[in-house]
């Protein structure tokens, strides 16, 4: 109820924003509807064209200003262009629509009247003086760095050595997954997520928890942070910057192997496909043991909850 | 008397036919079966080698193991050649030999599937044709199954010829890596020679004979002829495929690339059944939308009503067709994604999160234009009906909808953005629209897209229409509910997925697509019933629709090829510097991957490549037409695929 509260005072909650923006959205798309029902039941008919023209505008506005923390160019772009091809299926949906819009387009393009006439006119001059800013602008000499499209998870290798020993990424696994018995165990994880580590009579699977998370605290938190979310003390030191642990696009949608990889090879094991790469995740098969390596990354999924990649 | 004589004769006569068409549809498997078995044996030594009745003063043979299936074998085979670069691998031009072999292959290709495609269609339409009791609408159906033939005629001869460029190309450019594969597939690629004569002689009595097999029990031999044609055609392809399936996940040959005398396994590699699955429904596509391109092509230039009537039905007819098939093809290209997981991780992350994933995201914006054209045209398509007014009130409800999925669909999860936006935002990860870049949302953006253009068919199959029976108000409700819990449903386990491991997650694409899947089904077959003799409010007027539904059918055809072009290109670059995958390595200067936006030129060259050469073949095709073919005169009752009227 407080969420709901909360929302309707117009605050973006934590949790809930990205449901809470389709429903934003939605509840604008019925008032505009239900405004121009309203103004059409009252006689005052508004044309097409120019509820294009204000659902445009708003969409811009909204993405650009109510979404916080601001929205990459490149996303708005997307955004905007698919309002626009919305708009127009919208409008051009049925033929009595269709002329409507195109009404005041082709009015202005050949009507005799006074006020075409001088619309026609402002077009005419203004549209050469437009066309030669959006050639400035490309033109111009830019200053930013360049954007870097980096490929975050390039293809592992099919194996990798580490202290001597071969892993095979398809078929490793880590040793320490395990039930009590110590048979490997794709549940274990599930069993003890709520459990409690430091609990002397733990058993041997959060005991490797533990030993994971000083390991975590003694090596990583500081890029990686004390909540695992990539916001270490360092973190914005860097470009590309630390990974976040808790989103859903980084580890819970690798297999461990792959983990295991990249942790023992770090920013400068990365395959060539990975250029540009700039990372400063360090190759820690230089500073940890192998054990101890698996037992990060087993620490790592417990602590976030989430459950490394299978296929079936 | 002296007729029914003739009558028998021809009975005969076509029995006759019949039977030779069988034969030769068998001929080349009996031909190659035990030139498979000898499979690449090096031709002396295999014919003096004692059989096995004196294995006593025999050479031992040589064993080695499948790569794939672990089997052991006899080594039959040379091992796979390692080239240089240099003339003796790699004669070539000025210029890339690469790009040369890829506008073949990808023009070959689109012909191909075009030739495979239409003939399916046309087997449709012409059984449609003979199980139609009206006669009217019986002759309108076989007219267009006609028209979709003589379309492909050209078409066919233009894919045989493109076949032999082809060839050449790859004998000119790439001897060394041909001559290989040739000598593994040697019994398939004489398999599929055959085939193809057999083929073309089936299509030509096919489309030459349909005039004299018109009547009754001809009739039947010669749709039985189609099917024979399509099982050929079918069977075509499927080899085709198994060349490329072996050079991406090999088999039937050693870790040295030798080959060990089964054949079987070199065409079974674990991804040919994915492929052949996956081509065939999108051929069929593809086929539908060239087919609707050619209509709306006709459509604009039509001089008179009649014909704009025509083209219109038939416009709509193979857009129908397309679509049917490009809505389970996500699930196609799922099962192929998986077994490209299970053959080989590695080349599963290249593809979805390594160096090609950028191209996915191109592919996700072109199923996107997919989904909202169709809709786009179906609800233009309300135009043409009389009283199907009071459903266009929904249209922007619709819009509005299938936008917002798109802008969740669209969403990258790797947002581009310059360094001072990534400072801004405060880390990689947006925290509102980064849980739309993640597979939980997308899952629920795509399947309420889907079942909103389901919604959208139902719609305008009801257009002009009040049903009759009884239980209509039930039924109402009923749709009614069904979607409305779909929609719930889909959206709920969208947002439940991300509170649950990934591993559960994935398992949850099941139910949102089994929910997708049952509106589909269910939602249609139950709509149509209802639409059984409903009262109609006002005539179906063909050819009575905007220019715009024209243009979408042709943007629906090009966003198919252009599709095309980009996932074949994407399956082959997958290979990454491999000829034939971990067995034969490309040495070529050109065994680099191409920046994504010179695969995207290159794929919008063959797009305009194909389709200029497909606007000479459609011309060539208006070049016969003696007069506009006798169909849907204005106003008149015409056949509708899903017996929506
Ligand atoms: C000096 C800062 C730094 C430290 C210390 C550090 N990392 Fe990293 N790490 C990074 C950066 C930066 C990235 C992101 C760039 C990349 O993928 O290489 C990263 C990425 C990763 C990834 C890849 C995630 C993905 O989605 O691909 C893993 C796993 C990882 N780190 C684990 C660890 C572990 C475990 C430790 C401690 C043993 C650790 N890191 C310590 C900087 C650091």
């Amino acid at each position: 109820m407080d969420v709901i509260k909360q929302m309707l005072t117009g605050k973006l909650v934590e949790g809930y924003m990205p449901m809470q923006m389709l429903f934003e959205l939605g509840s604008f798309a019925l008032l505009f509807i239900g405004a121009f029902y309203f103004l059409g039941k009252n006689g005052i008919k508004v044309n097409k064209l120019a509820q294009a023209t204000g659902l445009f505008v708003f969409s811009i506005l909204y993405f650009t200003y109510r979404i916080y923390p601001p929205i990459p160019f490149s996303v708005r772009a997307i955004y905007a262009t698919m309002t626009l091809i919305g708009i127009f299926m919208w409008v051009s949906s049925t033929e009595e629509s269709w002329k409507d819009f195109r009404k005041p387009i082709i009015a202005v393009a050949d009507a005799n009247t006074a006020i075409t006439k001088m619309i026609r006119t402002v077009v005419v001059v203004l549209l050469p003086f437009l066309v030669g800013f959006m050639g400035y602008n490309s033109m111009k000499p830019n200053v930013d760095e360049p954007i870097e499209l980096r490929t975050v998870h390039p293809a592992p290798p099919a194996s990798t050595k580490v202290h001597g020993k071969t892993f095979v990424l398809q078929t490793a696994s880590s040793p320490y997954r395990v039930d009590d018995a110590g048979k490997y165990s794709d549940t274990i994880q599930k069993t003890h997520i709520d459990g409690n580590p430091w609990d002397e009579k733990a058993p041997p699977y959060l005991q490797y928890v533990r030993e994971g998370g000083q390991i975590f605290f003694q090596n990583c938190h500081f890029c990686h942070g004390d909540n695992l979310n990539g916001r270490g003390m360092f973190a914005f030191a860097f470009n590309p910057i630390p990974a976040n642990f808790t989103d859903p696009g980084t580890i819970a949608q690798l297999q461990e192997t792959f983990v295991f990889w990249r942790v023992s090879k770090g920013g400068i094991g990365l395959p060539r496909e990975g250029f540009p790469w700039a990372s400063v995740m360090p190759p820690w098969e230089q500073h940890l043991t192998v054990d101890e390596i698996w037992k990060v990354i087993l620490f790592e999924y417990w602590h976030t909850g989430y459950y490394p990649r299978t296929w079936d | 008397m002296a007729t029914l004589n003739k009558q028998a004769q021809k009975k005969i006569w076509a029995f006759f036919a019949l039977g030779t068409f069988v034969g030769l549809l068998l001929m080349p498997l009996f031909l190659s079966l035990p030139v498979g078995a000898s499979g690449g044996a090096p031709a002396p030594a295999a014919s003096t080698a004692p059989p096995a009745a004196q294995p006593a003063d025999a050479k031992p043979v040589e064993k080695s193991r499948d790569i794939w299936y672990k089997t052991e074998g006899p080594v039959i085979g040379a091992p796979a050649p390692k080239t240089t670069d240099g003339p003796k691998d790699y004669p070539r031009y000025n210029f890339e030999s690469r790009v040369l072999l890829w506008v073949a292959n990808q023009q070959h290709l689109y012909y191909g599937s075009f030739v495979l495609a239409v003939p399916i269609f046309c087997m449709v339409v012409e059984y449609l044709g003979i199980i139609t009791k009206d006669k009217a609408l019986a002759r309108k159906y076989d007219q267009l199954a006609y028209d979709f033939v003589k379309i492909s005629l050209t078409a066919y001869s233009l894919t045989a010829i493109l076949g032999g460029i082809l060839v050449f190309t790859y004998l000119t450019l790439y001897p060394t890596f041909f001559g290989y594969l040739a000598s593994i597939f040697r019994p398939v690629m004489h398999t599929y020679a055959l085939l193809f004569v057999a083929e073309s002689g089936t299509l030509y009595i096919y489309y030459y004979g349909w005039d004299k097999m018109r009547e009754g029990f001809l009739k039947w031999v010669h749709v039985s002829m189609s099917v024979i044609l399509n099982v050929i055609g079918t069977v075509l392809m499927m080899l085709a495929n198994s060349w490329i399936a072996f050079m991406q996940s090999p088999a039937g040959v050693d870790a040295d690339g030798r080959y060990l005398g089964n054949i079987w396994h070199v065409i079974h590699t674990t991804l040919w059944n994915p492929i052949n699955v996956h081509r065939i429904l999108g051929n069929m596509a593809f086929g539908g939308g060239v087919v609707a391109a050619y209509a709306a092509y006709r459509f604009l230039t039509a001089k008179t009503d009649e014909e704009r009537a025509h083209y219109d039905w038939m416009g709509y007819v193979a857009m129908f067709i397309g679509v049917c098939f490009l809505i389970p093809l996500p699930f196609a290209g799922y099962w192929l994604m998986r077994e490209v997981y299970a053959y080989r991780q590695q080349m599963g992350i290249t593809l979805m999160g390594g160096l090609l994933a950028w191209l996915f995201i191109i592919q996700a914006v072109m199923i996107g234009a997919l989904f909202l054209t169709t809709n786009y045209y179906l609800w233009q398509g309300l135009e043409r009906m009389r009283g199907a007014e009071r459903y266009q009130k929904y249209i922007k409800y619709m819009v509005f909808v299938l936008i917002t999925c798109f802008i969740v669909w669209l969403t990258p999860h790797t947002m581009v953005m310059t360094p001072a936006e990534l400072k801004a935002m405060g880390g990689q990860q947006h925290p509102v629209l980064g849980n739309y870049g993640v597979m939980s949302a997308k899952n629920g953006a795509i399947n309420t897209i889907i079942t909103t253009t389901v919604l959208s068919f139902i719609m305008y199959q009801r257009g002009n229409k009040v049903p009759t029976v009884k239980w209509a108000p039930l039924g109402d409700a009923f749709l009614f509910g069904l979607f409305t819990m779909a929609y719930v449903n889909i959206i709920w386990l969208a947002v439940y997925g991300y509170y649950i491991p990934a591993n559960v997650r994935v398992g949850l694409s099941v139910p949102q697509v089994a929910t997708t899947l049952s509106c589909l089904f269910i939602g249609v077959t139950l709509n149509s019933i209802m639409m059984k003799g409903a009262k109609e409010l006002g005539p179906t007027v063909w050819g009575q629709i905007s220019v715009r539904s024209q243009y979408a059918l042709i943007m629906l055809a090009t966003a198919f090829t252009w599709m095309m072009g980009l996932m074949g290109y994407i399956r082959s670059s997958v290979r990454l510097f491999w000829h034939v995958n971990e067995i034969m390595r490309d040495n070529s200067p050109w065994a680099f991957t191409h920046t994504i936006g010179f695969a995207a030129n290159m794929i919008s060259f063959n797009v305009l490549f194909f389709w200029m050469t497909i606007l000479f073949v459609f011309w060539l095709g208006s070049l016969g037409v003696k007069k506009a073919p006798a169909a849907a005169s204005v106003g008149q009752k015409v056949p509708v695929p899903a017996g929506s009227h």
